[in-house]
């Protein structure tokens, strides 16, 4: 089913995710220079959240401003976002919140797009015919970035 | 609340489906008619002679498009402005001219769109005699015109019913029924057997159907491709998609929608239909690219599926930024060649996210304790399912959200959020 230009499409898109991935990794190696001042558990948990974080940033970065769940993640993420969360506390993420959009018209699948909003960055403020279409673009993404983190743990651990 | 839920979801498409194989017909004799008149143009001197010099007025190409590249005999595209005006009224009469079966009303059809420029037009070029014809029809059927949406269906039903008889073929189209201005109907100009009698009707069907393609919006263009499908239900014939390909090159502010035989008129619920299809659409999409969702049918059931597979993403993509954190750091000199090589080697070898379930949940497991001694028991579990079946797949999604609600700490910031917290 998969036709020849989307695998065309999917490997250029992966390779696209893996470079800014593994540039992102590098990066915060570098920034991380001190080996063993937390736990074991405390340190590998905290660089997991960065890597989670590099990972979800290279995402949307390589998507760019294109697709409404990218500008989200970046705005949430982007080192201004980021200076915020430090210094003024999570309630400044409220004030970068857009007022809520009167949702879908259909009354029967409010909790499941609830949930689905809930899962996909930017989702809050997006109609379901909307939404639907980002969650189609963000599982392709997410799919992708899962591919290039696996062969890249894959590479490690071999 | 689910079960009601699909009730109401299956409900409406098979109401909409009972509804089609009328309008399938109906349309078919209008598609018919459409391609009868191009056959005949080459057979009949008088249409040769009469359409040509209204043709090379048509170079606007307002139009554009193949389809009206491949009637350009058709005069329909002579009359951007005449169309526009009279767009709802034209494809009303549509259905009424073919039971009069003559070629000499061929002319008058198409005028009654536009009495007043095209009987200029066509006395400009010398046809008397049609312009008299024009002038002694169109008081009719500007007075029929002015029924209202549900009078004309009821014509346009008794009508088609000999149209039916007239055409032998079942090409696919739309009822020509109440004309909304709120979506583009492009199903015209699919090339069926030829018939002289109905001739006339496809230039006016043509001049309807083209200004309802005219009306296209601009920014719906890759969707009209999938507009015929989504107006048809999926009945689509290779014609479909040469409509649908010449729909592209329209450039207009709205939309036009036609109601379909038997189906309220009312805006609302129009621009309702329009929304579900327009949802049903991405639902289709989206069902293609989860795995394992083939089989379901509802949108209550594909959602939660949905919302499954995306929560196993990101669960995954924690998963392996754990793992990725655990590997020693001071390997990474040759990333970018490891890498290039991997995915160009992986091409094939996508079996990659379909091996998850049991590594993610056998992660879940070890989460809090020595991270080491698991990677390649891990690694291991992946690699031996490069394609998980799919029921399987289900199976192991279910065992995962079961593992994945354990309280984790990580995990938690994944729970509500949907994502990530970004907590340095």
């Amino acid at each position: 089913m998969i036709s020849k230009g989307a695998t065309r499409n999917s490997n250029s898109r992966r390779i696209k995710f893996a470079r800014r991935f593994v540039s992102a990794l590098l990066h915060m190696r570098n920034q991380n220079p001190r080996p063993g001042s937390l736990s074991i558990e405390g340190s590998v948990r905290t660089r997991s959240q960065r890597i989670k974080i590099a990972a979800y940033l290279s995402m949307a970065q390589a998507v760019g401003s294109r697709r409404a769940w990218s500008r989200a993640v970046l705005s949430k993420l982007g080192s201004r976002a980021r200076r915020h969360m430090r210094r003024m506390g999570r309630s400044s993420l409220g004030s970068l919140k857009k007022k809520r959009v009167i949702r879908s018209y259909s009354p029967g699948e409010l909790g499941q797009a609830k949930k689905l909003r809930q899962l996909v960055p930017g989702g809050e403020t997006m109609d379901i015919c909307s939404l639907l279409e980002e969650t189609a673009h963000y599982i392709t993404c997410l799919a992708t970035q899962v591919k290039v983190m696996q062969t890249l743990a894959d590479n490690f651990s071999k | 609340m689910d079960g009601h839920e699909n009730e109401g979801i299956l409900q409406c498409p098979s109401s909409g489906m009972s509804t089609n194989p009328l309008p399938e017909k109906v349309s078919g004799m209008i598609m018919n008619s459409v391609s009868m008149y191009k056959h005949s143009n080459g057979a009949d001197p008088f249409f040769s002679s009469g359409w040509d010099p209204l043709v090379s007025l048509s170079h606007n190409e307002n139009f554009g498009g193949s389809s009206m590249v491949s009637h350009r005999e058709f005069a329909s595209t002579p009359y951007p402005i005449v169309l526009e005006n009279q767009g709802i009224s034209g494809t009303s009469h549509l259905v009424q001219y073919p039971s009069s079966s003559t070629y000499v009303e061929l002319v008058p059809k198409l005028p009654c769109l536009g009495s007043g420029s095209f009987s200029d037009m066509v006395n400009s070029f010398g046809l008397p005699e049609c312009s008299q014809i024009v002038n002694s029809e169109c008081p009719q059927n500007y007075a029929s015109s002015k029924e209202d949406g549900t009078g004309r269906t009821s014509t346009n039903g008794a009508l088609s019913q000999d149209d039916r008889q007239m055409s032998g073929e079942g090409a696919v189209g739309s009822s020509p029924n109440a004309k909304r201005r709120k979506r583009v109907s492009d199903y015209n100009n699919s090339p069926v057997s030829p018939r002289q009698n109905a001739a006339g009707e496809t230039e006016k069907d043509l001049s309807g159907q083209s200004s309802d393609v005219q009306k296209e919006s601009d920014e719906k263009k890759p969707k009209t491709e999938q507009n015929p499908g989504s107006n048809f239900r999926g009945k689509q014939t290779g014609k479909q998609g040469k409509n649908a390909s010449s729909a592209d090159g329209f450039k207009e502010n709205y939309i036009h929608v036609r109601a379909r035989r038997g189906q309220a008129t009312n805006s609302h619920s129009l621009a309702e239909r329009v929304r579900r299809e327009k949802i049903s659409e991405r639902m289709r999409l989206l069902q293609e690219l989860v795995p394992g969702c083939n089989k379901i049918t509802g949108k209550a059931v594909m959602l939660d599926e949905i919302i499954n597979y995306v929560q196993s993403l990101q669960q995954q993509v924690e998963f392996l930024s754990m793992k990725l954190a655990t590997v020693n750091p001071e390997q990474n000199v040759d990333i970018e060649q490891i890498l290039s090589k991997d995915i160009i080697n992986s091409r094939s070898g996508t079996g990659a996210i379909l091996g998850f379930g049991p590594g993610t949940s056998s992660s879940h497991r070890f989460h809090r304790g020595t991270f080491q001694g698991t990677l390649p028991s891990i690694s291991s579990t992946t690699s031996k399912y490069p394609l998980l079946p799919q029921t399987v797949l289900d199976n192991e999604l279910h065992g995962l959200f079961q593992v994945g609600f354990d309280s984790c700490p990580a995990v938690d910031n994944l729970g509500s959020n949907g994502h990530f917290k970004p907590e340095l």
